[in-house]
């Protein structure tokens, strides 16, 4: 956004400055014409005014040298020697000779005007042989012949034609004038359009600029507002989650302490539990639901004899088996007989089922049911074996059977 | 410091009677005959002669005897005169006469060997003569430039005190293309 922005005010600019540079350049081109133009309007000035000296210088020369002749005054003389120049030469010296030198090096470039020039050239010079020649009998004393000279001077149809012609020129360089003041009046309308144009068009750009920056500016506005608001609903949230964390913590706290406490109340649960379990005088096994021992109580070993690390994992069976109702199993209490492994099969025998007789334990915990006050008898590490009471229950854990505890009541030995 | 006192009043007293007498020396106006006779004239020497002269117009050319004793002249006066003495001290000179819009012609001599101008109108500048090219149309625009005016044509010129007539030689015109120009483009 922002690179845009830039892009498109540096593009503005260019534009700018290439307006600015067309119209410094069309203006300087249109000044330099103008000062052509100037040029010419004044080259057109000098050459009406050269052309109107010439009449001038020939009009005094003439009567500068009529004058000298009848009056012999030598300001007279002193004036036509001005106005010819040096006589009897080119026509280069003298106001007449400037005049038309003058002239004709400025129409050197307008053919019509140089042959009318050479024209005048031509009459002035006459009239300047004429005053030469005047002179030259005046300064001799032959009267007869400045009479004769004057008699035969066409002075004034001369200087008549000398003025017409200049009329002309003038007439045709004022016209030239018109046209080249109506140049140079075009050239400084050109300039003035052409910088007011730029000018108005740099201040269009301008103006679009301005547009851009404020456009770009608002912009700015916008997303920084959107970003404080943004913002502000960010540190909100996060005040919120902060509080929310907050609650939670101290919920957890709480929750840590009424958890430790209840973990404590079940340590001394589990403690008392073991201490009732343990000052039980009944044999209290912790089955598996394989019918594995997995705990006993203190009882269990000092009935068996067996360690507790002796007895865990080992099968139930191995330390307790069920008996039937029958005498033979009496017998077998009465007479300590085999080692327990050895006796099952005569039990088995015994109940003359084809099964073992863990079978009801196993079959009491696969279904979830108790059994109470079975007759069953307690092998000890040296092989005796006592009559004992077996009830079992089943231990749950959610509604599924991990488990059982037996418990054994140990008959009191027979006298 | 009496003794001291009338020492330095006697040193102010000689210096006051050396300046009354070398003043009218000093203060005698130029004459031809010491522009003429002067061994180290320069252009710029010759100029510096004129640093005093006021501006008077005449409509022709002053005899330079007068012009030096009266010291007011024109700018025809001061060119005419260096193009005399200058060109008797061997050098080389060109006088030319500018014509601008409005206003009175103006002369000045070139001198080419330092390819400078004499102009009356710098006379009284320690700058008093102006560098230029050597052709009449760059004279014409510097003496133009001077004034802040168009100029519409120039011509060359020469003059004799004897015959007391400016011959024009050649004229240039500003609005023609300056290759047309007589002393184009080997300055006469």
């Amino acid at each position: 956004m922002k690179d845009q922005t830039i892009s498109r005010i540096l593009i503005f600019f260019l534009f700018i400055s290439a307006v600015l540079v067309y119209v410094a350049y069309e203006s300087v081109r249109n000044i330099d014409r103008s000062m052509a133009s100037s040029d010419w309007v004044n080259h057109t000035h000098e050459v009406i005014l050269e052309v109107n000296g010439v009449l001038s210088s020939v009009r005094a020369g003439d009567s500068a040298v009529h004058t000298y002749v009848i009056t012999g005054d030598p300001a007279s003389k002193a004036v036509c020697h001005e106005a010819f120049g040096v006589l009897g030469g080119r026509l280069d010296s003298g106001e007449l000779g400037e005049h038309l030198q003058v002239a004709e090096a400025d129409t050197r470039n307008e053919p019509a005007q140089h042959d009318e020039i050479l024209r005048l050239i031509g009459l002035a010079g006459k009239r300047a042989d004429f005053a030469r020649a005047l002179l030259a009998a005046h300064q001799s004393g032959d009267t007869g012949s400045v009479r004769s000279l004057l008699a035969a001077d066409e002075g004034a149809e001369a200087n008549r034609e000398i003025q017409n012609l200049v009329r002309k020129v003038t007439s045709e360089e004022m016209a030239l004038l018109a046209d080249r003041d109506q140049a140079s009046y075009l050239q400084a309308d050109n300039t003035r359009k052409t910088v007011w144009s730029g000018v108005v068009i740099d201040f269009l750009l301008l103006g679009g600029v301005a547009w851009l920056i404020r456009d770009d500016i608002a912009t700015r506005r916008r997303a920084a507002a959107a970003l404080r608001e943004s913002n502000e609903q960010l540190e909100a949230r996060v005040l919120a989650r902060t509080a929310d964390l907050a609650s939670a913590n101290e919920k957890l706290l709480a929750e840590n302490l009424e958890r430790r406490w209840g973990n404590q109340a079940l340590e001394h649960q589990l403690r008392y539990n073991h201490l009732i379990v343990n000052s039980i005088s009944d044999l209290v096994f912790v089955l598996t639901k394989a019918m594995n021992i997995s705990r006993i109580n203190p009882a269990v070993v000092h009935q068996t004899g067996f360690e507790a690390e002796e007895l865990i994992n080992r099968p139930f069976s191995s330390v307790v088996q069920l008996l039937d109702d029958n005498p033979g199993a009496d017998a077998l209490l009465l007479n300590p007989g085999p080692p327990l492994a050895a006796v099952v099969p005569m039990i088995g025998g015994i109940m003359g089922s084809e099964g073992p007789l863990i079978d009801p334990l196993t079959h009491a915990l696969s279904e979830g049911r108790d059994l109470r006050d079975l007759p069953a008898i307690v092998e000890d590490r040296r092989g005796r074996k006592t009559a004992a009471s077996l009830t079992l229950f089943p231990l749950r854990d959610r509604d599924k059977v991990v488990g059982g505890v037996a418990i054994l009541q140990v008959a009191q030995e027979k006298a | 410091m009496a003794g001291r006192r009338n020492s330095r009043g006697r040193r102010a007293f000689g210096a006051l009677c050396l300046a009354l007498a070398l003043a009218p020396v000093l203060l005698r106006a130029v004459t031809l005959a010491d522009l003429l006779s002067d061994p180290e004239m320069t252009p710029k020497r010759f100029a510096d002669y004129f640093e005093n002269f006021q501006y008077e117009y005449h409509e022709e050319v002053q005899d330079p005897v007068v012009f030096l004793r009266t010291q007011r002249g024109d700018c025809d006066d001061y060119a005419i005169l260096s193009d005399y003495v200058l060109g008797r001290r061997g050098l080389e000179t060109r006088l030319v006469h500018v014509r601008m819009v409005g206003q009175e012609a103006h002369d000045v001599c070139y001198v080419v060997s330092v390819r400078s101008y004499l102009d009356y109108n710098l006379r009284a500048y320690y700058r008093n003569l102006e560098r230029s090219g050597p052709t009449v149309r760059e004279i014409a625009t510097k003496v133009a430039e001077s004034f802040k005016s168009n100029w519409t044509s120039a011509s060359e010129y020469t003059y004799t005190y004897d015959e007391g007539v400016k011959h024009m030689v050649f004229t240039v015109v500003k609005t023609d293309s300056p290759s047309e120009d007589p002393d184009y483009p080997n300055p006469r």
